[in-house]
C-alpha cells in the first residue's frame, strides 16, 4: 500500500475537502420559508431605479412601496404610502397627503423628502435609469433627465460641484443655483464613432447673486483653462421640475399634461421611495446588501443569495402590516423552465410563472381540469420587431409581406401551449376603453406580390434574414416556425440567432439585428404604455422606427384631456403603426401561473402582476381542493 | 468513422521487422478480438450510412408537418410517396446563374430547390445524392419509424442527417489536436534538458486557461451579429470555429501524456540498449518509441473523440452548438431533453438520439480497447511466452 | 524542492498577467459590448458616463488602472448582477460549486477506482466486460441526458431526492452523483488501462514471481504506477468539474460557479468574466502543480527540479 506519509497527505486533502463541503452546506442554511415561488432568472437589482424587468418587479414591490400601491384584484391604483390624494380640476396638479404611521424598516417616518429625493434620484442622468422615462410625465422633468443638451441661455440650472473625497458615490457634490448665461466651447453634434468626444470640453457661464461664473465638468485632477471651475454636470435646476414637497406630509406633483393613468404610474416600482441616508451612507450598490438596505415597503430583504434565492420577512414597522399575512418568502431564481415545474410538482414551490410550453398543453387537456392553472388574458403581447434602419427592412412593403406571410395559428397550435391568441395588433384586446387596430391577416399572395414590388420577385435577390431571440426553448420554436413560414410563403432564407437576456437587450438597444423577438406587459392600463414606445428615439422603440406623424400623434394624445378624442388619436397611432409595421404582432399571453389552490390573494389580473402582500396560505385546502381560490375564479 | 481507422493503421505501419511486421501482428490480433471487431464493423456501418443518408429514401429533415407535432414511432405506412423535389426548379437554375456575380445569390439560388424540400443547406456532393435518390426512389419516403418531433420533422431522418455533422466534427476535432499533440509532446520527451523544459511550461500555462470558458467566449463574440456577416462571408461558419478551437484545446493532454511515456520509454532497457549499439535518434524515435506510444495515443484517441463529440452536445445545451437547420446528435439530445417532463415523455426524441451517440462511442471505445491490446508489444510477448 | 516551489510561484504569476491581458484585450476588442455604449444618449450624459467609469481615457492608462485594481483582488463592480461586486459573486458561489466537486470527485474516485482495478485483475471476464460497459455509458451520453433521465427516476419514478435546489445535503447527491458518473467513468478506463500496464511490468512480474498473492501485487506494486495516467487525469477533471458543472448546475438550480461563468461570456458581463477567468487560472494552476507534486511522491523515478 502507499507509505504512511503519503496516506497523511491523502487524509488530510480528503478532510479538507469534506470540512469544505460541510461549510458550503452548513454554512448558509436558512429555515424553511412559508412561501416558496419561482421568480424566473436571477434578479438583476433591487434599486427601483435600475430595474426594468417582471421578477425585479416582483421583489421590488414587496420591499418598496409608492405613493400608490397596485390592488392585487385589479392593478388599479389604491391608497399606499400617501393616504389620499386631491387632483386639480385640469387634471395637471396632484396634492399627495403621507400616512402618518407610513414609516422605514429602521423606524424613520417616510416623508415627502424621501420621494423628492427619490424622484430626483431617478431622473438624475447619471443614475442610468432604463426607466426614467417613465417620469417625463411631470413637468420639466425630461429636460432635467435629458441634462444639459436641453439648456437655453437663460434658464435657471443647478450645478453640482465634485463631491468631497472620501465621500461614497451616491452623495451629491454641493449643488450652486443659478441663471445660464452662454455655453462655450466646442458645439455638440452627432458625432461618428471614432470622433473625439468634445461635450465635456465645454464651459458653462453661469451668474450666481449677481457674479458670472465658469464651469467646466471636470475631475479634480484633470486641467480646465485659467478661471474655470471644476463641476460635476450642469443640470437643469430641479426647482422647475414639478415635484414641490409641501411639508414632510405633503407632496405636490405637477405635470405637463393631464394623464389618466398617473396614479397608477406611481405604484410602479421606479417611482418607489429610497431611503437616502442608507443609500447615501453605504453608496452604490453596497445599500442594496441584506445588511444595509433600509425599505418601507410590506416585506423587508433578510437574505440574498445570487442566483440561488431572494429571502423577504414581514416588515413590521410596515403601516398595513396587520394584513400582511406571510412571514418569510423566498423567491427561487431558476432559469430552467423544466427545472421550475418539477420544483412545483414535487411540492417545493407554491407558483410557478413560467411552465414549459408542452406541459401546459397536457395540463389543459387533462379531465377534469386541473385546480390550479386558469389560463386568462393578459396584457402582453408577443411581437417581432423589425430594423427599419437596414436594408432590405427599411422598405415598407418588406415589412409588411413579412407580416403577410406569417401564420400566427400555426405559431400558436404548435409552439405555445395555454391557448394564446393570434394577434394582429400591438394593443391587446383586453385593455379597456379601447378598440386595436389590426393589421392584415395571413396572406402569402399578397406578400409574395408586395415583395415582388420591392424588388424581390419570388424572394430572387433577397438578403439572408437573421432572427435574433433570447435563449429559451419557447422563443426558438417560435423562432424556427416563422423561419419555415417565410421560406415557404416567400422564398426568403432565414438564420437564428440566441442570445442571453443581457446581451440580447443590448442588441435590441443598439440595433444589432435585423428581426428580434419581443413581449411587452402593459405598465399600466392605457394604450399609450404601448404605442408610446415607437416615437422617434423612443426609449422602448428599439427599430429605429421615426414618423413625424406618429410622433405628432401620441403628442397630442398626451394632450388631450378629451377621453373619446384621446381614444381616437391613439387608434390612429396604432392604425400608422400597423401599416407602416416596424413591428409584426404575433400572439397575445394568456396567464400560465400555476399556483396552488392553498394559496390565496392571487388573482388573474390582465398585468400578470400579483403583489405579495396580498397573499396568504389557507391552511384548510390541500392540493386536491376542488374549491376554487381566487385565481380559479373566472375573469370578468 | 471509416476514415479514422485507416489511419490510425497506417501510424502502425513502421519499416518491415523481420518476419511479420507489427502492423500486420497488430491487424491478427485485432481481427481475433471479436468485440473490437464488432466495434470496428459498427463503425464502418456507421460512417457508410451517414456518408450516403443523402441518398437514402428518408424525409428531409428539416420538413415541417406541423399537423403531426409529436408523433410516436409507427410502423405503418413504412412508405409512403411523399418527397418532393422541384426538378422543375433543378433545371432552371443553371439559366438563372447566368449573370449573378454575388456569391451569396448564386449560393441562394442553387441551394433553393432543396431548401424547400426540407434539406439544410448541403455541398455539391450531397446535392447529386439528393437527386440520384429522387431518380433511384422517386417519391418513395420511408415512414416516421422513429416518430416526430415538436415540428413533425422526422427523428430517423434527423438522427442520420445529425451522424454526418457529429462524426466529422469528432473526427476532424480530434486529428487536429493529435497532430499538435503528438508532435509536441513526442519531441519535448526525446528531446529533453531545457527544450523540455520550456515547452511544458509552455503547456502549463496553456493548461491554467479556462478553455471551456474561451470557446463560449469565442463563438459569443464570432456570433456577434457583424462579426457573424464578416465571417460568413468568408465561409466560416460555427462548426469550423469549433473545430479549430476545440482541436486548439485538446492537443495538450496528448501533449503531456506523449511526453510522459516518452520519457518512461526513455529509461526502459531496451532503448537505452538501442543507444549504446549506436542507432540513430531518428530511427530509435520512429522504431521504437513510436509503436510503443501508439497504445497510449490510441486510448486517448478513442476517449478525445467521444469527448469532442459530447463538448458539442453540451455547446448545444448552452444553445451555441450547430445552428439550425442543421442538425447533430448533441442538438437533438438536448431538444429531446427539453421536452422531457414527469407530465409527458416523449421517449423517441430522447432515445434514438441519445443511442446513436452511445453506440457510436460506446464502439469506439471497444475499438480502442482492442486496438490497444493488439498494438501492446509486450502484452503480446505476455501471451506468447 | 524548494526551487522547484519558487519557480512554479513565479511562474503563477506569470501566467495569471499573460491570462489577465489576453483577457483584458479579447474584451476591449468585442464589438458591442457594454463599453459601447448601450443606449442612445445626449452625447455630454453619455460623456459624463464614460468619465465616471474612467472608459474616457486611453487604453493603456485603463490597462494600468485594471491591473493595479486587480493585483490587489479588486475586480470591480458585475456589470449585470448590478448589485454585486465581483468578490461577492465568486465569494458566495465557490465554496458551493467546491462542494459540489469535491463530493461528485469522491464519488468518481471511489467508483472509477475500484471499477478499473477489478475490470484490469480479472480481464477478459464477464466482470471486466461489465464494468466497462458501465463505464462507456458514463462516456457515451452527454450529462444533461444523464441528469435528466435520473431526475426522472430519482424524483418522480422513485421520490428519494428532491428535484432540484441548494441547502441541504439530500440535495447535494442526486447532483454530485450526476456529475461525478462521467468521471468515474473516465477514471475506470485509465485505472484499468494503467493496471495492465503496470501488471505487465517487470517490477511487478517479479514481485509476483517472489511469490506475493496476485491482489497483493496488484495494490502494492502495481496500484501506484497505475495511478500516475490517474493523478495527471485529476489536475484537469477537477477543473473540468467546476467548469463541466455547467449543466448539472443548470438543470437541478444550483447557484456554483458554473453558471455564473456560462451566464458571464454570454451575457458579456465582462468584470465578471475576468475574475472568473482568473479564478480559473489560480484554480487550474494550483491543481496541475499538486499533480506534478504527487507525480513526485508516487513515482520515485520522477525527479521535481
Amino acid at each position: 500500500m502507499l507509505m504512511p506519509g503519503r496516506v497523511w497527505f491523502l487524509i488530510v486533502m480528503l478532510a479538507g475537502g469534506f470540512a469544505a463541503v460541510g461549510y458550503a452546506i452548513y454554512g448558509g442554511r436558512l429555515p424553511p420559508a412559508d412561501f416558496t415561488f419561482v421568480n424566473e432568472t436571477e434578479v438583476a437589482s433591487i434599486d427601483p431605479a435600475l430595474i426594468t424587468g417582471q421578477p425585479e418587479g416582483r421583489i421590488v414591490n414587496a420591499l418598496f412601496e409608492g405613493l400608490t400601491r397596485l390592488r392585487a384584484e385589479d392593478t388599479k391604483a389604491e391608497p399606499g404610502t400617501a393616504e389620499k390624494w386631491e387632483i386639480s380640476p385640469d387634471g395637471r396638479v396632484y396634492t399627495f397627503h403621507l400616512r402618518k404611521d407610513a414609516r422605514w424598516s429602521n423606524g424613520d417616518p417616510v416623508t415627502a423628502h424621501d420621494f423628492a429625493y427619490s424622484i430626483r434620484r431617478l431622473i438624475d442622468p447619471l443614475t442610468f435609469s432604463r426607466y426614467s422615462y417613465q417620469a417625463w410625465y411631470i413637468e420639466n422633468a425630461k429636460r432635467y433627465n435629458l441634462g444639459s443638451s436641453t439648456l437655453q441661455p437663460g434658464d435657471a440650472v443647478e450645478i453640482e460641484l465634485n463631491p468631497p473625497a472620501g465621500a461614497t458615490n451616491t452623495v451629491r457634490g454641493e449643488v450652486l443655483y443659478g441663471k445660464l448665461i452662454r455655453i462655450d466651447g466646442p458645439a455638440i453634434k452627432e458625432k461618428a464613432n471614432d470622433e473625439k468626444e468634445t461635450a465635456r470640453e465645454r464651459v458653462f457661464v453661469v451668474q450666481i447673486d449677481g457674479q458670472e461664473h465658469r464651469f467646466q465638468a471636470a475631475d479634480e485632477t484633470q486641467p480646465v483653462a485659467n478661471g474655470v471651475e471644476r463641476c460635476r454636470q450642469v443640470l437643469l435646476d430641479f426647482r422647475q421640475v414639478g415635484v414641490r414637497v409641501i411639508d414632510d406630509r405633503t407632496l405636490e406633483i405637477r405635470l405637463t399634461n393631464p394623464t389618466p393613468y398617473f396614479l397608477e404610474l406611481l405604484g410602479f416600482y421606479p417611482f418607489a421611495p429610497v431611503h437616502r441616508g442608507c443609500v447615501e451612507k453605504f453608496g452604490k450598490p453596497a445599500w442594496t446588501l441584506p445588511q444595509n438596505i433600509i425599505t418601507n415597503g410590506a416585506y423587508r430583504l433578510v437574505a440574498r443569495r445570487i442566483r440561488d434565492r431572494v429571502r423577504l420577512r414581514r416588515n413590521e414597522n410596515y403601516w398595513d402590516h396587520d394584513h400582511v399575512r406571510l412571514n418569510v418568502i423566498d423567491a427561487l431564481s431558476v432559469d430552467n423552465r423544466t427545472t421550475a415545474l418539477n420544483l412545483y410538482l414535487t411540492g417545493m414551490v407554491d407558483w410557478v410563472t413560467v411552465p414549459p410550453a408542452e406541459v401546459l398543453r397536457e395540463f389543459l387537456k387533462t379531465k377534469p381540469p386541473r385546480n390550479d392553472l386558469n389560463p386568462a388574458p393578459q396584457l402582453t403581447t408577443y411581437f417581432f420587431l423589425l430594423n427599419t434602419t437596414r436594408p432590405p427592412l427599411n422598405d415598407k412593403r418588406v415589412r409588411q409581406a413579412l407580416a403577410l406571410a406569417l401564420d400566427r395559428e400555426e405559431i400558436t397550435r404548435v409552439a405555445t401551449g395555454a391557448g394564446e391568441i393570434p394577434a394582429l395588433s400591438l394593443v391587446p384586446p383586453s385593455m379597456p376603453n379601447y378598440t386595436q387596430q389590426p393589421c392584415r391577416p395571413f396572406n402569402p399572395d399578397a406578400a409574395r406580390k408586395l415583395l415582388a414590388e420591392a424588388g424581390f420577385p419570388d424572394g430572387r435577390g433577397f438578403p439572408k434574414l437573421e432572427i435574433l431571440y433570447n435563449t429559451d426553448q419557447a422563443h426558438q420554436a417560435i423562432a424556427e416556425l416563422v423561419r419555415k413560414q417565410w421560406q415557404r410563403e416567400l422564398g426568403i432564407t432565414a438564420s437564428l440567432r440566441n442570445e442571453e437576456w443581457g446581451s440580447f437587450q443590448d442588441s435590441q438597444q443598439q440595433l444589432n439585428y435585423l428581426v428580434a423577438r419581443r413581449a411587452w406587459v402593459g405598465d399600466y392600463l392605457d394604450p399609450n404604455t404601448y404605442l408610446d414606445m415607437y416615437v422617434t428615439n423612443g426609449e422602448n422603440n428599439n427599430t429605429g422606427f421615426s414618423n413625424r406623424q406618429y410622433d405628432k400623434l401620441i403628442a397630442d394624445a398626451a394632450k388631450e384631456p378629451d377621453q373619446t378624442k384621446r381614444r381616437q388619436l391613439l387608434e390612429s397611432a396604432e392604425r400608422m403603426l400597423m401599416d407602416e409595421m416596424p413591428i409584426i404582432p404575433v400572439y397575445y399571453y394568456v396567464s400560465r401561473n400555476m399556483v396552488r389552490p392553498r394559496v390565496r390573494g392571487f388573482f388573474n389580473n390582465l398585468q400578470d402582476t400579483h403583489p405579495l402582500h396580498a397573499l396568504w396560505l389557507d391552511p384548510n385546502v390541500d392540493d386536491r381542493s376542488p374549491r376554487p381560490n381566487e385565481y380559479m375564479e373566472p375573469v370578468k | 468513422m471509416p476514415t479514422a481507422v485507416p489511419q490510425q493503421t497506417e501510424l502502425t505501419a513502421p519499416p518491415p521487422v523481420k518476419g511479420v511486421s507489427l502492423g500486420q501482428d497488430a491487424w491478427r490480433r485485432l481481427r481475433r478480438n471479436r468485440t473490437a471487431m464488432a466495434s470496428l464493423i459498427t463503425l464502418v456501418i456507421i460512417g457508410v450510412l451517414a456518408f450516403l443518408t443523402p441518398l437514402l429514401p428518408l424525409a428531409p429533415p428539416d420538413r415541417h408537418h406541423t399537423d403531426l407535432q409529436y408523433e410516436p414511432p409507427r410502423l405503418s405506412p413504412l412508405v409512403s410517396k411523399t418527397f418532393q423535389l422541384d426538378w422543375a426548379a433543378i433545371n432552371r437554375t443553371s439559366t438563372q446563374l447566368d449573370g449573378v456575380q454575388d456569391k451569396n445569390e448564386r449560393r441562394n439560388i442553387l441551394l433553393r430547390p432543396y431548401r424547400e424540400a426540407g434539406f439544410p443547406d448541403v455541398g455539391l456532393v450531397s446535392r447529386w445524392m439528393i437527386r440520384t435518390r429522387s431518380h433511384l426512389f422517386g417519391e418513395w419516403t420511408l415512414g416516421s419509424l422513429a416518430g416526430r418531433d415538436e415540428f413533425g420533422r422526422d427523428v430517423l431522418s434527423r438522427v442520420f442527417w445529425g451522424a454526418r455533422i457529429s462524426i466529422i466534427v469528432g473526427i476532424v476535432a480530434t486529428f487536429v489536436s493529435l497532430l499538435i499533440g503528438v508532435t509536441y509532446g513526442a519531441i519535448a520527451g526525446f528531446v529533453g534538458g531545457w527544450v523540455d523544459d520550456a515547452m511544458m511550461r509552455f503547456v502549463d500555462i496553456l493548461y491554467s486557461v479556462p478553455f471551456i470558458f474561451l470557446v463560449i467566449f469565442i463563438i459569443t463574440i464570432l456570433g456577434e451579429e457583424h462579426t457573424k456577416a464578416r465571417l460568413e462571408q468568408m465561409g466560416i461558419d460555427r462548426i469550423t470555429i469549433f473545430y479549430f478551437v476545440v482541436g486548439a484545446i485538446y492537443w495538450l493532454t496528448m501533449a503531456r501524456v506523449v511526453r510522459g511515456q516518452v520519457i518512461s520509454l526513455r529509461t526502459e532497457p531496451f532503448i537505452e540498449a538501442a543507444h549504446s549499439i549506436g542507432v540513430r535518434r531518428t530511427r530509435i524515435i520512429w522504431r521504437h518509441i513510436l509503436p510503443n506510444l501508439l497504445s497510449v495515443v490510441i486510448v486517448y484517441l478513442t476517449l478525445t473523440i467521444p469527448r469532442v463529440m459530447l463538448f458539442e452536445a453540451f455547446l448545444s445545451f448552452l444553445g451555441l452548438g450547430v445552428e439550425p437547420p442543421d442538425v447533430s446528435w448533441g442538438l437533438l439530445a438536448n431538444e429531446g431533453i427539453k421536452v422531457i417532463t414527469p407530465v409527458k415523455i416523449y421517449w423517441w426524441l430522447i432515445v434514438f438520439p441519445s443511442a446513436a451517440l452511445g453506440i457510436t462511442l460506446y464502439a469506439l471505445n471497444f475499438l480502442g480497447d482492442g486496438l490497444r491490446d493488439a498494438l501492446d508489444p509486450k502484452l503480446a510477448g505476455r501471451r506468447n511466452g | 524542492m524548494s526551487w522547484f516551489i519558487a519557480r512554479r510561484c513565479l511562474g503563477l504569476v506569470l501566467t495569471l498577467w499573460c491570462v489577465f491581458t489576453v483577457s483584458f484585450l479579447l474584451m476591449r476588442a468585442v464589438p458591442g459590448g457594454p463599453y459601447s455604449g448601450e443606449r442612445k444618449l445626449p452625447p455630454e450624459i453619455e460623456e459624463n458616463i464614460k468619465h465616471r467609469y474612467k472608459l474616457d481615457l486611453p487604453i493603456y492608462r485603463q490597462y494600468l488602472i485594471e491591473l493595479g485594481n486587480v493585483a490587489h483582488g479588486d475586480f470591480g463592480l458585475s456589470m449585470r448582477l448590478l448589485d454585486f461586486n465581483v468578490n461577492q459573486v465568486i465569494g458566495q458561489g465557490l465554496p458551493i460549486s467546491a462542494a459540489l466537486g469535491i463530493f461528485a470527485l469522491s464519488y468518481a474516485l471511489v467508483l472509477g477506482l475500484s471499477a478499473g482495478i477489478v475490470s484490469a485483475l480479472y480481464r477478459g471476464s464477464w466482470a471486466d466486460w461489465l464494468l466497462m460497459s458501465l463505464a462507456t455509458v458514463g462516456i457515451a451520453v452527454p450529462s444533461f441526458v444523464i441528469a435528466g433521465l435520473a431526475i426522472l427516476l430519482f424524483v418522480f419514478a422513485i421520490p428519494v431526492f428532491p428535484a432540484a435546489g441548494w441547502g441541504t445535503l439530500r440535495q447535494l447527491v442526486l447532483p454530485a452523483m450526476c456529475l461525478g458518473t462521467l468521471y468515474a467513468a473516465e477514471i475506470a478506463r485509465i485505472t484499468r488501462t494503467g493496471m495492465l500496464d503496470a501488471l505487465s511490468q517487470d517490477f511487478v512480474r517479479t514481485a509476483r514471481a517472489k511469490g506475493l498473492s496476485h491482489l497483493a501485487v496488484a495494490l502494492r506494486h502495481a496500484l501506484p504506477s497505475a495511478m500516475l495516467p490517474v493523478v495527471s487525469f485529476l489536475g484537469p477533471a477537477v477543473a473540468g468539474i467546476l467548469t463541466g458543472s455547467v449543466v448539472i448546475e443548470r438543470i437541478f438550480a444550483i447557484p456554483g460557479l458554473g453558471w455564473h461563468f456560462v451566464q458571464a461570456a454570454l451575457q458579456r458581463d465582462y468584470t465578471l468574466a475576468m475574475g472568473l477567468v482568473l479564478l480559473y487560472t489560480l484554480l487550474l494552476y494550483v491543481m496541475n502543480f499538486l499533480v506534478d507534486l504527487s507525480y513526485g511522491i508516487l513515482d520515485p523515478r520522477v525527479e521535481l527540479k
